[in-house]
């Protein structure tokens, strides 16, 4: 008779507000391991506490000891129950390259990040709250091709911050920005600045509360009223490969268009030696040309007779 | 290498020969003999390959249905074609074969050579299949675009060996994979607030910072408006209410920063405005301080030429008439005081009389002026006589009340 009872009550509570039914459909449930490798600099390390600062779903980690064996992330990802990874791998002291992985399945992908201002270099005035959920503003450009699609979900998962996660807060005051330019991955991050917000949100808010599937007349809201203000930081990811599994697996994808900062440098230290060695190649042509004369040889040409020093001996 | 195999593509062109077809025929014959050697993976292939994606590791499906008739071949990769939306090939491995796709829309026969075809070079890397070896190295050669090279000046080219590297697109398999951890699209829009553009941000020029951060800010302004829309439509909230304080991403210290910072720059736009101003202002007063003192030589110039010529005059004035004479002197004088009179007029002392203003007579009047100033205040007989001014009341003190005593004026405090 309790079962009975209890099927019908929630059944009559479950009709009203579809509350209940959520519970069995999917969440999004998104944590974020980020952690660098050793050999970062200052700039790569503001940029992630930034990065960790703007998404209260990661968690930070102690640097990595290794730069080949990253397969051993999979298992602090586990550790540490994340189902997503951003990896800052430095080289050189100066490189960066940003992995974003799904242990334990991938895929991952591999971009070298470039034009790196953190936050507090930037100076900008725009401010937010510290663990509110963003809009992520993706570029139209991402759904065209099948890599950009996953590296678009990719970002998605990472930067996007669940409605679930621990230190949320329920506001949205800030949007991300991703877009596709020169093959390249510009990342942006605004402050959503509303005048007049109060009264108009005010009045929104009930509606909403009152009426929730009945869209109200806005108010003049949606198409004025919204600025937005910098806050910071501002980076550049250049795609270069993609691999099926978590760290590991075949590459599914790799990019022709990219240049390791590696051959830009040695190929200008080249130039640089071009020079020379073309300089040095012509010295030593002219000197063939010189001996093939024979104005090298130190051989006499012959006294004509009717040389000056001959007439005027 | 390459172009020894341009020129036999050629001369079999000209013969009429369909080289797809020949291709195709050598790699049926691969395709037997490695089947032979890679029995136990054969389950797995033919599933996937009535299946609906091809894969990287169906390569060998690919060859495996090769052995089918061919016309099979043809009728299951249309049917592949169909269910990836044009995304027929699971590899692609250049722009090249981009371009040879869109021959593939026109017919299906052409399909199937070309599936066969990538994926022959894809595993080219594995196994050295002498005919996509070669296929793999012409392609090479294509890779390395001219007008990188051309770029440089020809003295700097010098030792630089163009780099290339080998574009993997694996399209299929990178939709099975964006398949396998993609969100469900079911999700409702709150639950990643991921918005797209409806039109693809275009930047003419990527190092024009300006126009650059315009798009970004016009893309993400697009997007901020639709997802409020949207997450109203939702019922989730918003707006952050004006009483709701929390930790911010930046810190009070950062943002004191930043505000310095701006203040900073506000002082130092208004300190240069003032400087610019006030160095305008200098340039003008001292053309007007030249031009004054121009005038004031000229006037001086003239003065001393006129008194020249009355000296002159006076000297050689034999000659002249005395009426003449006058008729000059008066002249003159007559020029020197309206001039002395009218720069007095301008210096403000004085009026046109040449006397002393109103002012100056009752000042003078009160405190004197000229005379002798000794003993001007002391008693002479004639005021000493006068009494008029005596009074013997006052002398007693009795016309005023007396000044109380200093205890009743304490009390009276």
């Amino acid at each position: 008779m309790a079962a009975v009872y209890k099927s019908i009550s929630k059944q009559k509570s479950s009709a009203p507000n579809g509350k209940e039914e959520t519970d069995n459909k999917p969440k999004n449930k998104q944590r974020v391991l980020i952690l660098t490798s050793r050999g970062v600099t200052y700039r790569h390390r503001h940029l992630l506490g930034d990065l960790n600062a703007l998404l209260p779903h990661s968690r930070k980690d102690a640097k990595l000891d290794t730069k080949t064996q990253l397969h051993q992330l999979n298992e602090l990802a586990d550790l540490y129950n994340c189902n997503n990874v951003m990896f800052f791998e430095a080289r050189k002291g100066k490189d960066l390259y940003i992995w974003l992985s799904k242990p334990p399945n991938g895929p991952t992908v591999k971009m070298h990040c470039q034009n790196i201002h953190t936050m507090e270099e930037l100076n900008f005035t725009g401010n937010c709250l510290k663990g509110s959920r963003p809009i992520l503003s993706f570029d139209a450009a991402f759904d065209k091709q099948a890599h950009t699609k996953v590296i678009k979900e990719l970002l998605t998962h990472t930067f996007g911050v669940p409605a679930s996660s621990r230190k949320v807060k329920p506001f949205v005051d800030h949007v991300m920005g991703f877009t596709m330019a020169d093959g390249k991955i510009w990342i942006r991050c605004y402050q959503i600045a509303e005048t007049e917000a109060s009264k108009n949100g005010k009045a929104e808010n009930e509606e909403n509360t009152q009426e929730p599937s009945i869209v109200a007349p806005k108010s003049g809201k949606g198409e004025t009223n919204v600025s937005l203000v910098e806050i910071g930081p501002r980076f550049v990811l250049t795609p270069i490969v993609i691999l099926e599994g978590s760290f590991g697996g075949p590459v599914i994808y790799e990019n022709k268009e990219f240049v390791s900062p590696n051959q830009i440098r040695s190929d200008l230290r080249k130039s640089k030696a071009g020079r020379y060695n073309k300089r040095a190649d012509g010295i030593m042509e002219r000197k063939a040309k010189k001996s093939d004369l024979g104005l090298r040889t130190g051989a006499t040409h012959e006294v004509d007779e009717l040389d000056d020093r001959v007439l005027f001996a | 290498m390459a172009k020894d195999q341009g020129l036999r593509a050629l001369l079999k062109k000209q013969k009429g020969v369909d080289f797809k077809k020949e291709h195709q025929k050598k790699l049926q014959k691969q395709a037997e003999k490695r089947k032979r050697s890679q029995k136990p993976t054969d389950k797995e292939i033919e599933a996937e390959g009535s299946g609906l994606e091809e894969d990287s590791e169906a390569n060998d499906s690919g060859e495996d249905v090769k052995d089918v008739a061919k016309e099979e071949v043809a009728a299951k990769l249309a049917e592949l074609k169909e269910k990836m939306n044009g995304q027929a090939s699971g590899w692609e491995t250049d722009e090249s074969e981009d371009a040879e796709e869109d021959d593939e829309d026109e017919d299906d026969g052409g399909i199937d050579i070309e599936g066969i075809d990538s994926d022959s070079e894809s595993e080219s890397d594995e196994e050295d299949g002498a005919g996509a070896e070669d296929d793999d190295e012409e392609e090479e050669e294509e890779d390395i675009p001219l007008s990188d090279i051309e770029s440089l000046a020809s003295d700097e080219r010098g030792d630089i060996i163009p780099h290339q590297r080998l574009t993997i697109n694996n399209t299929a398999a990178l939709l099975r994979s964006l398949k396998a951890f993609a969100l469900p699209a079911s999700l409702p829009f709150s639950a990643a607030q991921a918005v797209t553009s409806d039109a693809p941000t275009e930047i003419k020029d990527v190092e024009d910072d300006l126009t650059r951060e315009l798009a970004f800010y016009k893309q993400s302004l697009e997007a901020v408006k639709e997802g409020r829309i949207r997450l109203n439509k939702e019922g989730m909230p918003f707006t952050r209410p004006t009483d709701y304080f929390a930790e911010m991403v930046k810190s009070e210290e950062q943002m004191g920063k930043v505000r310095a910072k701006m203040v900073d720059a506000a002082a130092r736009k208004k300190a240069s405005a003032d400087a610019r101003r006030q160095r305008d202002l200098k340039k003008f007063g001292k053309a007007v301080q030249v031009a004054k003192l121009q005038e004031r030589d000229k006037a001086k110039r003239d003065t001393l030429d006129k008194i020249n010529v009355l000296k002159r005059k006076r000297e050689g004035g034999a000659g002249l008439t005395t009426n003449e004479e006058d008729m000059f002197d008066v002249a003159l004088d007559d020029a020197a005081d309206g001039e002395k009179a009218a720069r007095r007029f301008k210096d403000g002392r004085g009026g046109p009389e040449g006397g002393k203003g109103a002012k100056r007579q009752k000042k003078d009047a009160k405190f004197g002026f000229g005379g002798k100033k000794r003993f001007s205040k002391s008693n002479d007989a004639k005021s000493s006589g006068d009494v008029s001014g005596f009074s013997v009341k006052k002398m007693k003190g009795k016309g005023k009340s007396q000044r109380p005593g200093k205890s009743r004026r304490a009390a009276g405090k």
